[in-house]
C-alpha cells in the first residue's frame, strides 16, 4: 500500500469542498485527479500534501498515517508538491534554488559554517540537465520564461528526491510546445527516478496521453476512478462532463 | 478580599477598557481596510491631547470648554491624518509592510519631537468636565463619575462603528476591500478615497480618544509608546483589523492591568504580555483573528 | 562555464583588497583621531555588531524585529551587574553577557516565531518594552531609572586605544562569524525561507525552528554588542533597551542596504558620526532620524550600498552589451 485515503472529507463552513473520497495511489503510477472547475481536486491535493487538514477521514502514506502531519515531516516522509500558482524564489538564482531542495532533503540544512555552495554540485547540475535548465544556472528565478519557471519547481522539487510528486495543474498557463516537454520530462522521470506521480490537470489531452490511472471527482466526490478506457467509459462521468449538452 | 474591592477594581478595568478600546477601534479599523498598521496611531493620540489641553486653556469655557476642545482636536487630528494619508502612505501602498511601518514610524520621532519642542516636558491635565467632576458610590466605594462618561464614549462608538461596518453601505464597502481589494476596485469604488477617509476616521479617533484622557492627568510624553503597546496587546489579543476582536482584547487587557495593579503595580504591564503569550500559544491569530493562509 | 568561475575569483580578490585596505585603516585609525572621534568610532563598530545581529533577521531572514534592544541591553546589564556586585572576571562576564541574551532570546522567541511579517515586528516590539519596564521597574535588582554606574574594564583594557582594538577585535571576528553562517547551508536556508516560506515549507523545512534558531543568534550577538559596550563606556541605563534604541539598527540597515552584509554597517556608521554631529547643536535628534527615514524610503529605496551596486550593475549591464 503506498498512498490511501479512507473517507476523507474536507469542509469550508458549510461547503463540503471534499466528500468522503477513498482512493489508493499505487507506487510507479502516473494517476490524474480531474474534475470540472470547482470540484474539489486542489482540496484533495491540499489534504494529501499538508497544505490543509481533513476535517474526518484518514490520509496513510506506507501503512503509516499522516492526516495531520504538519506539510514539511510529509515532505521528509517523500511527498513533495508543486503549486497551480508556480512556487518558486524569484530572487534566486537557479542553481541555489535547485540546491535548497537538496539541502534540505539531505538534511545538512544545521550546518553553519561551510560553503552552500560546495554541497551537491553534481546532484544539482544532473537534475538541471535533466529538466533543460543548465544553461540558465545563475539566472534569477524570476526573469526566466513562464514555461522554465514551472521546470525550475519541477527541479527544486525532484532535489527532495521524492517518491511521491504531487503537481498541481503542471501545465497551467503553458504553450502547446511547452506543455509537450513538460509532460515528456514527467512520463520521463517516473520511469528513470521510479517516481510515483499524482497529478491534477484541466487539458484533458494531457491527461488521457500520460496518466495509467485516473480519479474523477464531481462536487467534491469521487464518481469514478480506474483506467484511461475504463473512465472514457464510464456513464457516470460523461453525464458530469456533456451532461448539459448531451 | 471582599467583593466590594473587587467590584470596584473590576469597574475601574471597565473604564481602562474602554479607553483602550476608544484608541484600539481606530487602529484595527485602518488595519482591517488599509492592511497598514499605524506605529503613529499613539503619537495621534498624544498629539491630540497636548492640543486639546492648549485649546481648552484657550477657550477658558467653564463648562463647554472640555467638550469643544475634544472636538476640535480631533477634527485637527482628522486633518493631519489626510496630510499623512495623502502625502506619505498612498506612495507606499505599491511597496512591501515594512516600507509602510517604517514610514509610521518616522512619524512617531517626528511627533514625539514636535510635542517636546512645543510643550516641553511637564505633565499637563485638565480638570474633569461637568457634570462628571464627582464620584459615584458603589458599593461604598468612591468611584469616578468621569469613568463613566468614558465607558459611555466607548460604548457610543462601539455603537457606531458596528452601524457604520455593519449597516450601511459605506461599511458594506470597507468589509469586502478588507475582503478582496481588486474586486472593489473593479467594480468602480475608488479605493485611494476610500483609504483616505478610513485613515481620517482613525486618526480622527485617536485624537479624540487623547482629549479624553486628558482629565486623567497623564498628558506627558511617552504617552504616545504606551498607550500603542498597549493597542498592539489589544490587536494581537482579539485579532488585528476585527471589531469584536478589538473589543474583548480591550476588555481582557483593561481587567488584566487593573487586577494587575492591585497584585503588583510594577508588573501590571508584563501580566498583559503573559495573558497576550498564552492566548498566543492557543491561538497564534488572536481570538477573533483568521489566518493569513 | 570556466571563464565564469575565473571572473568570479578575480571579482573576489578584487573586494578582498578592499577589506584588506578598509582593515589597515581601522587599525591605524587611532593615530589619527581625537579621543572624541575615537569614542564615536568605538562606538559605530558596537553599534555595527548589533546591527549586523539584527540584519540576520529582517535582511536574511525577512523578519522585522523591533525589539532587538532588549538582548542589547540584557547583555549589557549581565555585565554591569556582575561586574560591579560581584567583581565577576571581565571575560566570563561577557560570556554571561551574551548567554543570558541568547536564553531570553530562546524564551521571547518561543512566542514570536509563531508569527510572522507585520505581526512578527509588534510581538517583538511588545515583548521588547516588556524587558525594558521589567528592568525600568525593578528598582532593587538593576537600579531601575539610575541604571548602574562604575563598571570597569581590567588595567589594560582601559585606555581608550586598547579597548577600541579589543572592540575591533571582536567585532571582525562576529562579523566573519555571521558571514559564515549566512552563506553556510543554514543561511541558504534562512534566504529561502525570507524568498519564498511557503516553498521551503513544503521543501521539508520546519520553518518556525529555523526562525527561533536565527532569532537565538541574532539575541547573543546584541547581546555580545552590549556586553563589550558597557565596560566602556562604564554605565548602563534602562535607555539601552527602549524601542527607540530598537529602531536605530532598523534605521542603519535600510539606510545602507538591508541586502548587502555590509549595508547596515555602512548605515550604523553615517548614523554614529551624524548623531554625534547633530548633538553639537540640537537635542532634537528624533526628528532628524525620522526625516532620514522618510528620504531613504522615498528617495533611496535599497538603501545606499543598494544604489550603488544598482548603478554598478548598470554600468557593467552597458559594458557588456558594448
Amino acid at each position: 500500500m503506498f498512498l490511501q485515503t479512507q473517507g476523507i472529507t474536507k469542509e469550508f463552513g458549510k461547503l463540503r469542498a471534499v466528500n468522503e473520497v477513498s482512493l489508493e495511489i499505487v507506487k510507479g503510477d502516473i494517476h490524474a485527479i480531474i474534475g470540472p472547475n470547482g470540484a474539489g481536486k486542489s482540496t484533495y491535493f491540499n489534504l494529501v500534501t499538508g497544505y490543509h487538514r481533513a476535517t474526518s477521514g484518514k490520509v496513510l502514506f506506507k501503512g503509516k498515517e499522516i492526516t495531520n502531519l504538519p506539510a514539511y515531516s510529509r515532505c521528509n516522509l517523500g511527498i513533495t508538491r508543486s503549486f497551480q500558482i508556480t512556487s518558486i524564489y524569484p530572487k534566486l538564482t537557479v542553481y541555489e534554488s535547485v540546491l535548497m531542495g537538496l539541502l534540505s532533503h539531505r538534511k545538512v540544512t544545521l550546518n553553519f559554517f561551510s560553503s552552500a555552495k560546495k554541497f551537491f554540485k553534481e546532484e544539482v547540475w544532473r537534475t538541471l540537465e535533466d529538466v533543460g535548465l543548465a544553461d540558465q544556472a545563475n539566472t534569477l528565478g524570476d526573469s526566466i520564461s513562464h514555461g522554465d519557471k514551472k521546470r525550475l519547481e519541477l527541479a527544486i522539487t525532484l532535489g527532495t528526491e521524492p517518491e511521491l510528486l504531487c503537481l498541481d495543474e503542471p501545465t497551467c498557463g503553458m504553450s502547446p510546445e511547452e506543455t509537450d516537454i513538460a509532460m515528456g520530462l514527467i512520463k520521463k522521470f517516473s520511469e528513470e527516478r521510479g517516481l510515483t506521480i499524482l497529478f491534477t490537470e484541466h487539458d484533458m489531452s494531457v491527461v488521457f496521453g500520460i496518466a495509467k490511472r485516473i480519479s474523477v471527482l464531481h462536487q467534491g466526490t469521487l464518481i469514478a476512478d480506474g483506467t484511461p478506457q475504463e473512465v472514457r467509459a464510464s456513464k457516470e462521468v460523461q453525464k458530469v462532463y456533456l451532461g448539459g449538452s448531451a | 478580599m471582599s467583593f466590594d474591592v473587587l467590584f470596584s477594581q473590576f469597574m475601574s478595568g471597565i473604564a481602562r477598557a474602554a479607553l483602550l478600546f476608544l484608541v484600539a477601534s481606530g487602529l484595527s479599523l485602518t488595519f482591517g481596510v488599509l492592511r497598514v498598521l499605524n506605529f503613529a496611531h499613539g503619537s495621534l493620540y498624544m498629539l491630540g491631547a497636548f492640543l486639546s489641553y492648549s485649546i481648552w486653556k484657550f477657550l477658558l469655557m467653564p463648562v463647554l470648554g472640555f467638550y469643544l476642545a475634544a472636538i476640535i482636536a480631533a477634527l485637527i487630528m482628522g486633518a493631519v491624518g489626510i496630510l499623512i494619508e495623502y502625502v506619505l502612505l498612498r506612495r507606499l501602498y505599491a511597496r512591501g509592510w515594512p516600507e509602510q511601518l517604517l514610514a509610521t514610524y518616522a512619524i512617531v520621532l517626528i511627533i514625539m519631537d514636535l510635542v517636546k519642542w512645543a510643550w516641553g516636558g511637564e505633565f499637563l491635565s485638565i480638570p474633569r468636565p461637568k457634570p462628571f467632576t464627582g464620584a459615584v458610590l458603589l458599593f461604598g466605594f468612591p468611584f469616578p463619575s468621569y469613568n463613566f462618561f468614558v465607558i459611555l464614549l466607548g460604548l457610543g462608538l462601539l455603537v457606531f462603528l458596528w452601524w457604520l461596518i455593519y449597516k450601511t453601505r459605506f461599511g458594506d464597502i470597507i468589509r469586502a476591500a478588507a475582503h478582496d481589494r481588486e474586486m472593489v476596485s473593479a467594480l468602480g469604488i475608488p479605493i485611494p478615497w476610500l483609504f483616505t477617509w478610513i485613515f481620517v476616521l482613525g486618526a480622527f479617533i485617536a485624537g479624540l480618544s487623547g482629549a479624553v484622557t486628558a482629565p486623567f492627568g497623564s498628558v506627558a510624553l511617552g504617552m504616545d509608546i504606551e498607550i500603542i503597546i498597549e493597542c498592539f496587546a489589544v490587536v494581537v489579543i482579539g485579532g488585528m483589523g476585527s471589531l469584536p476582536g478589538t473589543l474583548l482584547g480591550s476588555f481582557i487587557v483593561g481587567e488584566v492591568y487593573a487586577f494587575g495593579i492591585m497584585l503588583k503595580p510594577e508588573l501590571a504591564i508584563a501580566f498583559i504580555f503573559m495573558v497576550m503569550a498564552v492566548v498566543l500559544i492557543i491561538r497564534p491569530w488572536g481570538i477573533f483573528g483568521r489566518p493569513e493562509r | 562555464m570556466v571563464i565564469k568561475q575565473t571572473e568570479q575569483k578575480e571579482s573576489m580578490l578584487k573586494r578582498g583588497w578592499w577589506l584588506i585596505l578598509l582593515i589597515i585603516i581601522f587599525l591605524i585609525a587611532p593615530a589619527f583621531l581625537s579621543e572624541f572621534y575615537l569614542t564615536v568610532l568605538c562606538e559605530a563598530l558596537v553599534m555595527s555588531l548589533f546591527a549586523l545581529s539584527f540584519n540576520l533577521l529582517f535582511g536574511y531572514m525577512g523578519q522585522l524585529s523591533f525589539g532587538q534592544a532588549a538582548f542589547y541591553g540584557l547583555g549589557g546589564y549581565t555585565v554591569a551587574m556582575l561586574i560591579t556586585k560581584v567583581q565577576f572576571n571581565f571575560w566570563l562576564s561577557i560570556i554571561a553577557g551574551v548567554l543570558v541574551a541568547s536564553v531570553i532570546g530562546l524564551i521571547v522567541g518561543f512566542f514570536c516565531v509563531r508569527l510572522r511579517g507585520i505581526y512578527f515586528a509588534v510581538l517583538t516590539l511588545a515583548f521588547g518594552q516588556l524587558i525594558f519596564s521589567v528592568v525600568f521597574k525593578w528598582h532593587d535588582f538593576t537600579g531601575g531609572d539610575d541604571g548602574i554606574q562604575g563598571v570597569f574594564p581590567p588595567e589594560f583594557l582601559k585606555s581608550p586605544t586598547n579597548y577600541y582594538y579589543f572592540l575591533l577585535i571582536v567585532f571582525l571576528l562576529s562579523a566573519f562569524v555571521l558571514w559564515k553562517i549566512i552563506h553556510s547551508p543554514f543561511g541558504q536556508t534562512i534566504i529561502s525561507m525570507r524568498e519564498n516560506s511557503e516553498r521551503t515549507e513544503f521543501l521539508g523545512i520546519h520553518i518556525a525552528k529555523y526562525q527561533l534558531i536565527t532569532f537565538v543568534i541574532a539575541a547573543a550577538f546584541a547581546g555580545l554588542a552590549g556586553a563589550i559596550w558597557v565596560p566602556f563606556y562604564r554605565s548602563v541605563a534602562p535607555s539601552y533597551l527602549t524601542w527607540i534604541k530598537s529602531g536605530e539598527p532598523v534605521m542603519a540597515a535600510i539606510l545602507g542596504g538591508p541586502g548587502l552584509f555590509f549595508g547596515p554597517v555602512l548605515g550604523m556608521f553615517i548614523m554614529t558620526f551624524f548623531h554625534s554631529w547633530v548633538l553639537g547643536f540640537t537635542i532634537y535628534w528624533p526628528v532628524v532620524m525620522g526625516a532620514l527615514i522618510l528620504a531613504v524610503i522615498f528617495f533611496l529605496p535599497g538603501g545606499i550600498l543598494g544604489f550603488i551596486q544598482e548603478k554598478v550593475n548598470e554600468r557593467k549591464e552597458i559594458r557588456n552589451r558594448e
